[in-house]
């Protein structure tokens, strides 16, 4: 890994640790190994959103390149979010592609994803079929995302009709998380969604 | 002013017929072809230095206005399109907006103070302050960063959009800055090989052929509609509005859905999975590295959508207007698969023609060339010049001429509405298609036909070609004055 890249990761490490949102808890972040090209880090889900009370993990790689270039996030916690795939965690958000600059630290990443959760941004989605859902039902947009942080991120919201919904299919025989993402699709109506696994 | 419906076909002396063949000196001031040619449009074929040479009289002449370096002249004609004139009229009013809005000066300036400077933001080095160095914004950063951050910028292939490394900043690096910080010799051509196509890409009035690894340069006043260049290197038809094969009597617009469309029906799951695309605007390669499918390309920041290539404006809250995630099998419930089943019929239909006609186009220019080797052989043995089999050569290079056409008018037709018009479309289509075929008969046995005879049919095919393209190319239809030159 190249000396800059090595040397500006260990001291954005420092500051991340240093900071009040991991005494707060609000932030995490550790080493997954010793050569500084990937981390993990942990968001909370923001209050008075549908993640609240979610932990929410990402996955963090270090190009060669950095900070000259992005580092390369996703998210490894599933979650329901117009700017976010429900399917590969892919974030869509501009200081990761065009608007990076290399004075930008992990630290401002970090929040900057984390201000996602708090207000998304529909018109320029990452996820069609969410961004769908939260121009167009947002109620239903909310319980959505609040059954996935509750069932993925450890969030504290039951939304009981869904979880059953979510039980029906697995008897039948369809993975849960398939059946998941097929029932949130069709805004969870049984028929439709049973249909789309079957066909 | 050649848009008139009557037109006659001036059996001059058959130069008109080298658009579709080979060679051509691109003279422009052939007033008669513009009206024997419903497609005749005004260009020159440029070579690189010649292109060099055209964009270093603007820059010169931005600098010497505005008493700029010319590195910054470049900057500012990049981001005006190359429409100098407009920017001294700017300039002359409020020079503060021009800068700015070339991203030559920031928007809010930086309260950074140089002397107090102590360490690099980017590399938390401290190296002597003299060593340090800003953009007009103020921004300082160590010269090593600088320079790294230049070769990572070269290396992703940008070149006039390289910005300032401080955050939401969008000052713009000029040429004169980069360079100073920029060593490595093959870095610096890079460099500047890149500027140049991004120059040319985008100056309105050029346009690279987009032959394969042709270096010739199409100079032209841009129009609307479908504008026909030939290219003296590699004689690739090109469309000079829009940078596809010449497409007429098909609009530019059209022709890119049916591109498009041909594309993704013959290897849909291939093209939405794969993971490298061209830029819609500039072509330079982009890797898909993450799921978002609003991409950004590195090399002239264009916003486009990955899913089907559009303009990543159009889209915003209009996303589910992006053609193929309307066509999502998942999605369409029964009724809509009889729909579907039925619109692939007719795309079958179309698309089949379509097919068939540039196989055909290709087996033309098979015999175009058997032609040639036979006409010197009979020159060889004596039986009268290359002047006396003129007419062979001519009538093959016709043949192709309109078997293009012909080709085109298939995704024309595809995307017209039922009705009179569409009628009265394919009833040309099919006499074109008919005469066409009468041709390339005629000119399989052409030694054998009467030379009168084939004339004759030659007369009849272009006939009919012109008065298809005259009656249906949009902009002799919807604005005959444009085709004045
Ligand atoms: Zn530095
Ligand atoms: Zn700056
Ligand atoms: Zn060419
Ligand atoms: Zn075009
Ligand atoms: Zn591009
Ligand atoms: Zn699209």
């Amino acid at each position: 890994m190249a000396n800059i890249a090595a040397k500006r990761i260990k001291r954005e490490f420092k500051e991340v640790m240093k900071s009040e949102e991991v005494a707060d808890g609000t932030l995490k972040l550790e080493l997954v190994n010793n050569s500084w090209t990937e981390l993990k880090g942990q968001i909370a889900g923001p209050s008075e959103t549908p993640y609240e009370g979610g932990k929410f993990i990402l996955e963090i790689k270090v190009p060669e390149t950095y900070p000259f270039n992005p580092p390369k996030i996703r998210f490894l916690t599933r979650i329901w979010h117009p700017n976010v795939s429900s399917v590969t965690g892919a974030i869509c958000l501009d200081i990761l592609k065009d608007q990076w600059a290399a004075a930008l630290t992990l630290r401002t990443v970090l929040l900057s994803i984390q201000a996602l959760l708090s207000a998304a941004e529909p018109n320029d989605p990452q996820d069609a079929v969410v961004a769908k859902q939260y121009r167009e039902n947002i109620e239903l947009f909310h319980l959505t995302a609040q059954h996935w942080t509750n069932v993925y991120a450890g969030g504290p919201n039951v939304i009981l009709d869904f979880v059953q919904k979510v039980q029906m299919l697995t008897d039948m025989g369809v993975d849960e998380n398939q059946a998941r993402v097929a029932l949130s699709t069709f805004d969870w109506e049984l028929e439709r969604a049973t249909e789309q696994l079957f066909s | 002013m050649s848009a008139e419906s009557d037109m006659e076909y001036s059996d001059n002396d058959g130069d008109d017929y080298d658009y579709y063949g080979g060679q051509d000196d691109c003279d422009m001031e052939t007033v008669d072809r513009s009206k024997a040619d419903p497609e005749y449009f005004v260009f020159s074929c440029l070579k690189v230095e010649e292109v060099e040479k055209l964009l270093n009289e603007s820059i010169e002449l931005l600098s010497n206005s505005l008493h700029i370096t010319p590195s910054l002249a470049k900057v500012i004609l990049h981001a005006y399109e190359w429409n100098a004139q407009e920017i001294i009229n700017k300039y002359k009013e409020n020079s503060n907006e021009v800068l700015m809005y070339s991203h030559v000066k920031p928007r809010v300036p930086s309260v950074q103070v140089y002397s107090s400077i102590k360490v690099c933001a980017i590399c938390a080095t401290s190296p002597p302050i003299h060593k340090y160095s800003a953009l007009a914004c103020g921004h300082y950063f160590c010269n090593e960063c600088w320079t790294t951050h230049f070769e990572v910028q070269i290396m992703q292939g940008v070149s006039n959009n390289i910005q300032c490394m401080a955050q939401e900043c969008e000052v713009l690096a000029p040429e004169d800055f980069v360079l100073s910080h920029v060593t490595n010799p093959t870095l610096r051509e890079r460099y500047q090989q890149f500027m140049f196509k991004d120059h040319v890409k985008s100056h309105p009035e050029l346009r690279f052929c987009p032959g394969p690894n042709c270096q010739w340069i199409y100079h032209a006043v841009a129009r609307e509609g479908a504008r026909r260049v030939e290219c003296l290197g590699c004689e690739l038809l090109t469309c000079f509005t829009c940078g596809a094969p010449h497409h007429a009597p098909t609009d530019c617009a059209t022709i890119r859905k049916w591109l498009t469309k041909c594309a993704d029906d013959s290897e849909t799951a291939n093209y939405i999975s794969a993971h490298t695309k061209d830029c819609p605007k500039c072509q330079i390669c982009i890797e898909k590295n993450g799921g978002c499918n609003h991409m950004q390309c590195g090399a002239c920041r264009y916003d486009f959508c990955w899913v089907c290539l559009g303009d990543w404006k159009s889209h915003g809250s209009e996303y589910y207007e992006c053609s193929r995630y309307k066509e999502d099998p998942n999605l369409i419930n029964d009724n809509q698969h009889a729909q579907a089943r039925e619109a692939l019929k007719k795309y079958l239909h179309y698309y089949e023609r379509w097919e068939n006609h540039a196989r055909s186009l290709k087996l033309e220019e098979q015999t175009l060339a058997c032609l040639k080797t036979r006409i010197n052989r009979k020159v060889m043995a004596g039986e009268g010049t290359w002047i006396d089999w003129q007419y062979l050569w001519d009538s093959a290079r016709l043949l192709k001429r309109c078997r293009y056409t012909l080709q085109y008018t298939y995704p024309f037709a595809y995307y017209m509405e039922v009705g009179p018009r569409k009628e009265l479309f394919e009833y040309q289509q099919a006499q074109l298609e008919a005469e066409i075929e009468n041709l390339s008969w005629k000119v399989e046995r052409a030694e054998t036909t009467h030379r009168g005879d084939l004339e004759n049919q030659m007369d009849i095919a272009e006939k009919r070609r012109t008065t298809l393209l005259k009656d249906f190319l949009e902009f002799n239809t919807t604005n005959a004055s444009s085709s004045k030159v």
